[in-house]
């Protein structure tokens, strides 16, 4: 076979794909730049850019997606990961049982989580307040809201790194371990310079997952706290979804949902390009 | 198995002018063969010389990059794989894991469109050629590496290609399997009397096959010939150096004119040449295979033993000869130890000279 | 070693239970009487068990009641839903473009683009998504969310499904390409059926994510079966909306009912679940 035969049957295979990509992909991306150009009369305009610049909401929505972010980031990946090496010294016999056990939340509905979260902090009849024998307006405060938020996404999401980075340490080979404990290496001294060395592939791949995981966020937000108390949980998803669907404004929603684009466009792409995960991934040489 | 009325089964492949390019990288360079049909052809070469490439190109799973191959007098440059007629044996069998033996063996006569019971009467007979009958319900996981590989000749074999092409099929066997697999293979193809191309990196294994064996090194075909020709004759210093085990002894030296005979001078010591002739001084290397030192009582050529490993039929001794070691193969047992001091003497008509330049063998 | 193990085995019960309360607490007040649920202080250990909150007599169908059972009409669409877009999204997308991806169109670029098609979020594309299937005449159709579902089955299954094929060895089709059979059926009959794995894990994951799927699903339907699409997660609103303050009982009911298949599918794919998502890299 040629190349261009090659090429010829390989677009066989992936055209529903490819066709599926330029109706629900590509049109979507081009109805976006369309309504972000148009102005309320219907008219060619970049007010809705201009608009962006004088928007306070989108300011702080802006600065609690960074914090809500950031925030998920650090404990999914810091909890996920201490969990991947606490299972995986674990010598006993209930491994199995509490790699599954710590897997479940990941199977959840956020929707379903939500519901829980609500009965659980409840600051009235929830068990959390009794148990912390506090009375605490988890969802109601300004401070604690967007925490309690980042709390039930990290419950569910936690899972996800925990079980990738676990089956990372799992796969490091035997051998590595017996020739440091040969060159008498502590047990310190081993997790340092052959443990993080060799997952090093496996915890960016987490890492780049997680990041997707995250910026799906918007369930929670919805049913939790429908950005509120005040503006203080509004992240950028939920915003683009309240001026498209509750204030109406099909264009501006667009030119933010654009940004929104753009923004994790940059993301990714530098991540792409700063690690070389995609060489671990296989899809590049 | 009834070949009658299959043309196929004749068929002569032409290898002509062909080179295969990754990228800049070149993997075969101009090579060209002819291979008789209902021969066993053996390509033999080290790992990384090209072989499976050109058995590759054959099969048209790779795409020539210059020059032609034709099968059966038909150029294939641009048939698929599966309009070739040939079968192919990979090195490690590639059997179809999720079909059980019969399916793996039947498939290609399902898309080939034979009748049910013609399939069912096919494999059976050639389960019986390759004593497979009671294994065709097993899946290929279920089976041990000398099953496996049956399945995979069988496979091959149950629609009389044109050609039967095979990638070191014996590689993955134990030692007692694979010499046993041998003499099996051999008597299968005369019996099918199909023209087989077989790659091998083993030259031991190639002699024992081949009526014909190309020797190919890093793309290049170095030296086309049947096994006897190949070992008494190897045109350079490279085939001469790969076929043989132990290997032939390579001794750096001159050749000189001494009034009118020649002589070979190497640093330690010199032979005097009385029935070969040459035109011109070279720098050469002196070839000499093990078998053909032998050890003289007096007027040789003083040596000291280095190692003995008696072998039962044969004796082989390491001997140290000035800042050479040699290998010297002798018939029988013998009583020697290391450390020892012996004479040893080449036999002249055995004597091989490579030109140090160009490697070609000097002889005629 | 032991002393390790064993303070090793206190923080996995912590963790364990960190995990697994949310859980339990939602399957008691599930179970419980409406007097062990608003009670101070809260009650760990029900002493009565009920299950009237999935079902009392006079429950009806397809009204968002205090009881589970009136979910049956948004369950009966997500199930249809989720399963039909992730059949499509694995045998009539993801599958045959992740062969092509691995065997025919090796470019990082194709790679890159699945990539890209995880990471988009939702949110950025309700209004395209809303303006579509507005057009299409499908809002509150089964087939609107399906079609508008695919767009994160299909590249999931792509990109699971790219690590399964590149582990099959290259070999095995190019024997059946002698053998005689053609590209497609070499890819019908002898890839598919060897990553078999691979198309469970596409199949389950991307039913478990239609079948929690949020934010689609309130923006494109907007009454539930027989009438219109309405999944399940919109029960489960509609129920924390009308009923916040007293129906607890029967919403944590309708929620365990929505968790319960998610995670028995969850643990049944466990077992491939990490290969698939990291294409292959960390094999277990
Ligand atoms: N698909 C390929 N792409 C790039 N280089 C290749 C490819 N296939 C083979 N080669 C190179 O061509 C040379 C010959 O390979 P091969 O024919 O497999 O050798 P052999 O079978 O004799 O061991 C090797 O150096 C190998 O690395
Ligand atoms: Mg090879």
């Amino acid at each position: 076979m040629n190349r261009n035969q090659v090429i010829k049957i390989g677009l066989v295979f992936a055209a529903p794909l490819i066709i599926y990509f330029l109706i629900f992909f590509i049109y979507p991306i081009y109805l976006l730049f369309k309504y972000s150009f148009t102005s309320a009369s219907g008219a060619f305009s970049f007010i809705n850019f201009e608009n962006m610049i004088r928007d306070p909401i989108l300011y702080d929505s802006l600065i609690n997606t960074l914090y809500y972010f950031i925030g998920s980031v650090a404990v999914q990946f810091s909890a996920g990961f201490i969990a991947a090496v606490i299972l995986n010294s674990y010598t006993g016999r209930l491994k199995n049982a509490f790699r599954s056990i710590l897997y479940i939340p990941l199977t959840i509905s956020p929707i379903v989580i939500a519901l829980m979260w609500l009965i659980i902090f409840n600051p009235t009849y929830g068990p959390v307040d009794y148990m912390l024998d506090m009375n605490l307006n988890w969802l109601g405060s300004m401070n604690l809201a967007m925490p309690t938020i980042i709390l039930a996404n990290a419950w569910e999401y936690i899972p996800f790194v925990f079980l990738i980075i676990y089956a990372g340490l799992q796969s490091v080979p035997k051998q590595y371990y017996e020739a440091a404990s040969i060159d008498g290496m502590s047990r310190f001294q081993t997790f340092r310079y052959i443990t993080l060395p060799s997952i090093r592939p496996i915890m960016i791949i987490a890492f780049l997952l997680n990041s997707i995981g995250i910026l799906q966020g918007f369930t929670l937000v919805y049913v939790l706290t429908n950005g509120g108390p005040g503006f203080s949980t509004y992240i950028l998803s939920f915003y683009i979804y309240k001026v498209a669907f509750t204030y109406f404004n099909l264009n501006y929603a667009s030119a933010l949902s654009l940004l929104f684009l753009v923004i994790i466009g940059i993301y990714v792409y530098a991540i792409l390009k700063l690690s070389s995960v995609e060489k671990y991934l296989g899809i590049k040489k | 198995m009834d070949n009658g009325g299959s043309e196929g089964i004749m068929s002569e492949v032409i290898v002509e002018n062909v080179t295969k390019k990754f990228g800049n990288f070149v993997a075969l360079d101009n090579v060209n063969l002819t291979i008789k049909p209902k021969e066993f052809f053996v390509l033999l070469g080290p790992s990384g010389s090209g072989k499976t490439t050109l058995l590759r190109l054959i099969a048209g799973l790779e795409d020539i990059t210059e020059g032609s191959i034709y099968i059966g007098g038909k150029k294939v440059n641009d048939v698929p794989p599966k309009d070739r007629n040939v079968a192919m044996v990979f090195q490690n069998y590639a059997l179809y894991p999720h079909f059980n033996v019969f399916d793996n063996i039947a498939l290609t006569l399902k898309v080939r469109g034979y009748s049910k019971d013609a399939i069912k009467s096919r494999v059976s007979e050639i389960a019986k050629i390759l004593h497979i009958e009671d294994i065709l319900n097993k899946k290929p996981r279920e089976l041990s590496g000398g099953q496996q590989q049956r399945v995979a000749l069988a496979r091959a074999l149950v629609r009389e290609p044109s050609v039967f092409l095979l990638d070191e099929p014996l590689s993955n066997l134990d030692a007692k399997l694979r010499v046993e697999a041998r003499s099996f293979l051999r008597s299968l193809q005369k019996e099918v009397g199909v023209t087989t191309v077989f790659v091998t990196h083993d030259q031991s294994e190639a002699m024992a096959l081949a009526t014909t064996i190309a020797v190919l090194d890093k793309g290049i075909i170095k030296q086309v010939g049947d096994p006897y020709e190949l070992y008494t004759k190897p045109k350079d210093i490279f085939t001469a150096g790969f076929i043989g085990s132990p290997a032939m002894n390579m001794i750096p030296g001159k050749l000189v004119k001494d009034g009118s005979s020649w002589r070979f001078v190497s640093e330690d010591f010199s032979v005097q040449l009385i029935n070969t002739e040459f035109e011109n001084e070279y720098d050469v290397i002196l070839g000499i295979r093990p078998e053909h030192i032998t050890l003289v009582k007096d007027d040789g050529i003083n040596a000291k033993i280095n190692n003995v490993e008696p072998m039962g039929a044969v004796t082989y001794l390491d001997i140290q000869v000035g800042s050479v070691e040699l290998t010297v193969q002798y018939t029988g047992l013998i009583k020697l130890e290391a450390g020892m001091e012996i004479k040893v003497k080449f036999v002249e008509e055995k004597m091989l000279f490579y030109d140090r330049k160009t490697e070609k063998l000097l002889n005629v | 070693m032991k002393k390790l193990d064993a303070f090793l085995l206190i923080l996995l019960i912590i963790f364990s239970f960190f995990a697994l309360f949310p859980i339990y607490w939602t399957v008691i007040t599930a179970l419980k009487v409406n007097s062990e649920i608003f009670t101070i202080p809260p009650v760990f250990f029900p002493t009565k068990i009920t299950f009237s909150n999935f079902y009392t007599p006079g429950t009806t169908f397809g009204e968002v009641s205090q009881t589970a059972f009136g979910s049956f009409p948004w369950l009966i669409n997500s199930t249809i839903i989720a399963l039909a877009s992730s059949l499509i999204g694995t045998f009539v997308i993801g599958a045959p473009a992740a062969y092509a991806l691995t065997r025919y169109l090796k470019n990082v670029w194709f790679a890159r683009l699945i990539l890209f098609m995880m990471m988009i979020p939702e949110a950025a594309f309700i209004i395209p998504f809303y303006v579509i299937i507005t057009k299409l005449n499908m809002i509150n159709t089964w087939w609107g969310l399906i079609l508008v579902y695919i767009s994160f089955t299909a590249p999931l299954s792509t990109w699971l499904l790219m690590g399964f094929f590149s582990d099959i060895p290259k070999s095995v089709e190019e024997a059946a390409s002698i053998d005689g059979l053609s590209a497609f059926s070499t890819f019908y009959k002898i890839a598919l059926p060897m990553v078999i794995p691979g198309i469970m894990v596409s199949i389950i994951l991307n039913f478990i994510n239609a079948w929690n799927e949020f934010i689609y699903a309130l923006v494109l339907t907007y009454t539930p079966f027989p009438t219109g699409a309405q999944t399940v997660p919109l029960y489960l609103t509609d129920f924390i909306v009308i009923e916040k303050s007293f129906a607890w009982g029967g919403l944590a009911a309708a929620g365990v009912i929505v968790m319960l298949p998610s995670i028995i599918l969850g643990i049944y794919a466990q077992k491939y679940l990490v290969k698939g998502w990291t294409m292959g890299a960390v094999k277990e």
